[in-house]
């Protein structure tokens, strides 16, 4: 059983509720023990980090110090908190002095920062971790036939951690073909579907959510498969604002990817919180040939 | 002698110098304007506004909505021919203009953060519907209402946390977060 | 007898005295060291000027010194300088010893006390360790008149040429099946547009006509061994399967040959060759080769349909030929073996090879070229529809952190022939999009523009990705150009048919394995390294070799060619001087205390140690020794001196460093350690 400190991220608890249902159902069948990171904080989003470079640093160190003392490397199944976390963890074991401000500040809450503790992201340890193969030979129920949109988004890849492949890379679909479904050409995978613009920038956030949608339509998706609360949030919940802003009629799935596996793993749509969306998962549900949720 | 440092120099401080080359080398290619999601809303390309900041023009790079406009999805970071992370130098144009509070009238941006950040700084974790009040009127009555509506659906089908949730470890957490915005540094 | 030693110190301006108070330190050096040898100490504003020299000239004829120290800049700069002086006083040049109190003093230190205190320690040094010189002579060794080029491109066309034209022997060797290189892939050349071939082929065949050109081709260098003046280099001709004795170059045989191949190397991969070919029409030598590798006689054992319709006698075609090794005897080597394309494959945002129509510079050069895939049309891929829009996409893969940071120096002016042709010979609206316009040589900013006033959009800013996922109205079927129009400050979409990527230059990509064949090193971007880059752009660091052409860096065809013909006229001058003079400054081993344990034989650098099974016991080869030391430090038996570096030179130069030759004072009197 491969062991981490799993970071839900404050999107997780409510919002996104049902991508964290469905990541425990999948990892407990996948051989992941996920080990919730006892009193994380949150990793200051993007605010933080508009407001106060040290307070996001010491933020993200907290958390990053906790697993340290639980020796276990952090998954993230938001890419959020992912980029978040793994950037200030490469910040400050490459500036020494931002370390020495961070870790005086860290010792009030008796912690200690090193960077011991990797940080991955869900989709990362599922695909590399465990491996397709492995997941692969858990599918029983295959969802063949389903056209999935592989979604992306922009702070799962970006920014560049090392010499990974940032605008082609291929392992999310991949992981989405395991589950037996067609992952669709979608051009957009990789463009940002405004994240929390959706607030401070509306007008141009809908705009993205538009584009995002019209090209995963376009390219016959029955679902978009997402990794992140925010991504998942802005392309579902906003789907009526877009359709009135633009006149279009769009009612897309948006599902977590994680949902879509449980589903071919053969967990029923409740456990895996589906039921919770505004745009029916309907057309998902289909091709489980189990009694809708919705 | 001390002098005091220019707006380019000031907003370089408020970066940390492992995060990519300095600002001064950008060539002015264009690459991260070509590639921004957002540029076409933008007052400002982000190009643009690296060139302003270079040249010390610190009244309209501060009235620009450019560094409040970014979605943080750091696609001119991965692509900039000189290694300049300009993600990173917008998150760097939001700290200066919040701690100088100059931000160009009507952005919602700037107000969200501040919330955000308080509503942490109280819990170690963050609370939507105390971030509502911050934003949720500056839409216009129609999109008040959508935005309402919108909440009620979420509420509806339980995605909204009707009670905070708190680190429990408050206290040290707190004084963690003193210690660190007192230490000076890059902040 | 105690040796009488002049020390001079320079000013050199301010760059020294600056920081060093050499007024005082002449005078110290005068009182302290005159015990120590020293008859003359004087200071001068610049050494090295024609005034200075005399100073040391004339103290050499009047005051009879026998040893000289010059404080100044670093010996890389005027070492020959007062050898020279010395020379033309009568004293042997060898026993004047240049310290550097700039590059190792003034220039490093800002204390004016302690650079000071420094610059005495560097010339009381240099004062112990020149009484220890001995008088040593320059190694004269003779060169062979016989030139080896490597590389047929037009780089070694040209020297090639000059070297035969002098009189000289040339051996040209060549890896492709004919000479011609780049060059004779291009359509038209910037900015007379004279065609490429036209001008490139009548060169081509003077190379192959010329009694002094002896043209290897489908051939490679395989082992280089000796030193200047005498390199003994393996060449191997690699089979052609033509017996080129009886071949016409007819071309019946690759007429029916059936084995078609995609040609990645002249046709850029647009066009097909057969497995026997000849890459182009006007190739030098005629003689076609088989590829074995595609050939399906080689695969098979059947077909031999070129040896069948060969219609010589005897037949031309044989099947047995083997790779002939040649070792020939060379005084000089040029390297003129070119670039290679930047693949445009690693920037994934532009589309090259996952969209058709994204082509690079090479490819289009190809479907411009009226001997081309495509007769000189410029379609698409689909070889029919002709293109109504056109992005030219410069510095891809150039001036980027990412890829390669420099600039490939010809992008620019391409891009503008690019617009031109597609201009001359379609409708088609053409975009081209820059960072900035490189036009620097002579007749380049008219080109410029000239190619302005022929219409076309040029948009500043360089292309963030080139995409065909539509998303507004007119971007169906068509691939888009997304760019920030740097000049406007607007991201803007551009919806073109075909787009032209102006890649980049890169070293070959085995241009580290060649340079380590023969013994001189590439700079971090991979190029060839010259032993000045501005004043000696064509000599490397090892003597005998030259660089010449792209290979030393992303250049224009006139600067290729003005460099093949600086490296002919520099190996000219050697060739006429018979005889080069090596620096005797070199290894020796004495067979006596050498225990044959041939430590340093594997330690050497430059492969000058030789091991003799019969002594037992390892010899350097002066010629090739560069007199690095490197071997002198590690002999552990303490067997292997070197001239102008002697355990007694060094060991003295350290007691002068740290003052230990002014407790006593007075020099002891030695007698002069054998070399």
């Amino acid at each position: 059983m491969k062991q981490y400190a799993y970071f839900p991220g404050c999107s997780l608890e409510k919002m996104g509720l049902s991508y964290h249902l469905s990541a425990m159902e999948t990892t407990q069948r996948l051989g992941v023990e996920l080990h919730e990171l006892e009193d994380w904080n949150c990793c200051g989003a993007t605010a933080y980090f508009h407001v106060n470079g040290d307070l996001a640093l010491a933020l993200n160190a907290r958390n990053l110090a906790m697993a340290e003392k639980q020796n276990l490397d952090v998954v993230c199944p938001c890419s959020g908190c992912y980029k978040n976390m793994s950037s200030v963890r490469a910040e400050l074991q490459a500036d020494v002095h931002a370390a020495g401000r961070i870790n005086s500040a860290l010792e009030a809450d008796n912690l200690h920062f090193t960077g011991k503790s990797a940080v991955r992201h869900l989709v990362e340890v599922l695909v590399q971790d465990v491996g397709l193969d492995e997941i692969k030979s858990r599918i029983t129920h295959p969802l063949a036939g389903m056209k999935i949109a592989a979604y992306y988004g922009c702070q799962m890849v970006r920014p560049k951690k090392d010499s990974e492949d940032v605008e082609q890379p291929t392992f999310f679909e991949e992981l989405m073909a395991t589950t037996g479904a067609d992952p669709i050409d979608f051009p957009l995978r990789l463009r940002c579907c405004g994240g929390s613009l959706i607030i401070s920038s509306r007008q141009p956030a809908l705009s993205l959510v538009h584009d995002l949608l019209q090209n995963a339509v376009d390219h016959g998706a029955t679902v978009i498969a997402t990794a992140c609360p925010m991504c998942q949030i802005n392309l579902e919940c906003y789907q009526r604002q877009v359709n009135d802003v633009f006149g279009t009629k769009f009612s897309v799935p948006v599902l977590y990817f994680t949902q879509l596996m449980g589903l071919a793993m053969g967990v029923a749509p409740k456990r895996l919180g589906i039921g919770s969306e505004f745009v029916s998962p309907k057309p998902v549900l289909a091709f489980c040939d189990r009694p809708s949720a919705a | 002698m001390a002098t005091k440092p220019v707006f380019s120099q000031e907003v370089s401080n408020l970066m940390s110098p492992t995060r990519g080359n300095p600002i001064r080398t950008c060539i002015q290619c264009g690459t991260c304007s070509g590639s921004c999601p957002v540029a076409p809303f933008m007052d400002h390309t982000p190009r643009r506004l690296i060139a302003m900041v270079n040249a010390d023009l610190e009244d309209e790079v501060l009235a620009s909505n450019t560094y409040w406009y970014c979605a943080s999805c750091y696609q001119c970071t991965v692509r900039c021919p000189r290694g300049i992370d300009i993600a990173e130098v917008m998150y760097a144009l939001d700290r200066y203009s919040l701690k100088k509070n100059r931000y160009k009238k009507g952005l919602v941006g700037p107000g969200f953060s501040e919330t955000f950040v308080n509503i942490v700084h109280g819990t170690g974790r963050s609370y939507e519907p105390l971030l509502a009040p911050s934003y949720i009127f500056s839409y216009g009555p129609k999109g008040f209402f959508g935005e309402v509506q919108t909440a009620m659906g979420l509420m509806l089908k339980g995605r909204i946390p009707l009670l905070p949730s708190r680190v429990k470890r408050l206290q040290g957490f707190r004084q963690m977060f003193s210690r660190a915005s007192s230490d000076g540094g890059a902040s | 007898m105690s040796e009488r030693v002049g020390v001079y110190v320079c000013h050199c301006g301010s760059n020294i005295a600056g920081t060093v108070d050499v007024e005082s330190v002449a005078k110290w050096a005068q009182e302290e060291l005159g015990p120590r040898g020293v008859v003359v100490a004087r200071d001068y504003k610049f050494m090295c000027s024609s005034l200075g020299q005399e100073l040391i000239e004339k103290d050499i004829h009047e005051l009879g010194l026998t040893r000289v120290v010059v404080a100044a800049c670093s010996p890389h700069l005027h070492e020959r300088t007062f050898r020279g002086a010395c020379a033309r006083a009568g004293l042997n040049p060898y026993l004047c010893e240049l310290v550097s109190v700039r590059e190792q003093d003034s220039w490093v230190h800002t204390d004016r006390e302690a650079a000071t205190l420094k610059a005495k320690a560097i010339i009381s040094g240099g004062v112990e360790r020149v009484t220890y010189h001995v008088p040593l002579e320059p190694l004269r060794v003779p060169i062979d008149p016989t030139t080896l080029v490597v590389g047929g491109g037009i780089a070694g066309i040209q020297a090639a040429l000059e070297l035969a034209d002098s009189g000289t022997r040339v051996v040209l060797v060549e890896r492709e099946p004919s000479i011609g290189g780049h060059m004779a892939q291009f359509d038209k050349t910037f900015p007379t547009l004279d065609c490429s071939a036209c001008i490139l082929t009548p060169k081509m065949m003077d190379v192959g006509l010329h009694p002094n050109i002896t043209l290897l081709t489908w051939s490679e260098v395989e082992k280089v061994d000796g030193y200047v003046g005498n390199f003994t280099v393996t060449i191997r001709k690699k089979a052609r399967y033509v017996n080129t004795a009886s071949c016409t170059g007819c071309g019946i045989c690759w007429e029916k040959c059936p084995k078609k191949v995609v040609d990645s190397v002249y046709e850029a991969g647009l066009g097909i060759r057969k497995s026997v070919y000849r890459p182009f029409a006007q190739a030098v030598p005629k003689y076609p080769v088989i590829d074995a590798d595609s050939c399906t006689y080689f695969k098979t054992g059947k077909c031999k349909a070129c040896q069948l319709f060969c219609p010589t006698e005897p037949n031309s075609i044989d099947f047995n030929q083997k790779d002939e090794l040649v070792e020939l005897k060379v005084g000089n080597i040029l390297l003129a073996t070119g670039f290679d394309l930047f693949d445009a494959r690693r920037i994934p945002q532009y589309g090259y090879g996952r969209l058709p129509n994204v082509f690079t510079s090479l490819e289009f050069e190809r479907l411009c070229n009226a001997a081309g895939p495509t007769e000189g049309k410029i379609v698409l891929r689909d070889r029919k529809t002709v293109p109504q829009s056109v992005a030219i996409v410069h510095c891809v893969g150039s001036r980027d952190e990412n890829y390669n940071k420099y600039c490939s120096a010809i992008c620019c002016m391409q891009s503008l022939k690019f617009a031109h042709i597609v201009q001359e010979r379609t409708e088609a609206e053409v975009y081209n999009f820059y960072i900035d316009i490189r036009a620097a040589a002579k007749d380049y900013e008219e080109f410029y523009n000239r190619i302005l006033e022929e219409g076309g959009h040029f948009i500043r800013g360089k292309v963030a990705e080139i995409t065909d996922a539509a998303r507004l109205p007119g971007e169906e079927g068509k691939l888009i150009v997304q760019v920030e129009d740097t000049l406007i400050g607007k991201q803007r979409r551009i919806p073109v048919d075909m787009v032209i990527l102006s890649a980049g230059l890169e070293p070959r990509h085995d241009a580290k394995e060649v340079g380590k064949l023969f013994g001189i090193s590439c700079s971090s971007n991979g190029w060839f390294t010259e032993r000045h880059p501005k004043l000696d752009p064509v000599a490397t660091m090892t003597e005998g070799i030259y660089i010449a052409g792209c290979a030393q860096g992303p250049k224009d065809i006139p600067a290729t060619v003005v460099q093949g013909a600086a490296a002919a006229a520099r190996i000219m001058g050697k060739i006429q001087q018979k005889e080069i003079a090596l620096e005797p400054v070199r290894a020796t081993i004495d067979e006596a205390h050498c225990s044959g344990c041939r430590i340093c034989n594997n330690l050497c650098p430059f492969n000058a140690i030789t091991f003799h099974e019969d002594r037992a016991v390892s010899e350097v080869n002066p010629a090739l020794c560069q007199g690095c030391g490197t071997c002198v430090a590690a002999c552990p038996a303490g067997a292997i001196s070197g001239t102008g570096f002697s355990n007694e030179q060094i060991l003295a130069q350290l007691e002068g460093l740290l003052f230990r030759n002014l407790d006593g004072r007075t020099k002891r009197v030695v007698e002069p350690v054998p070399a």
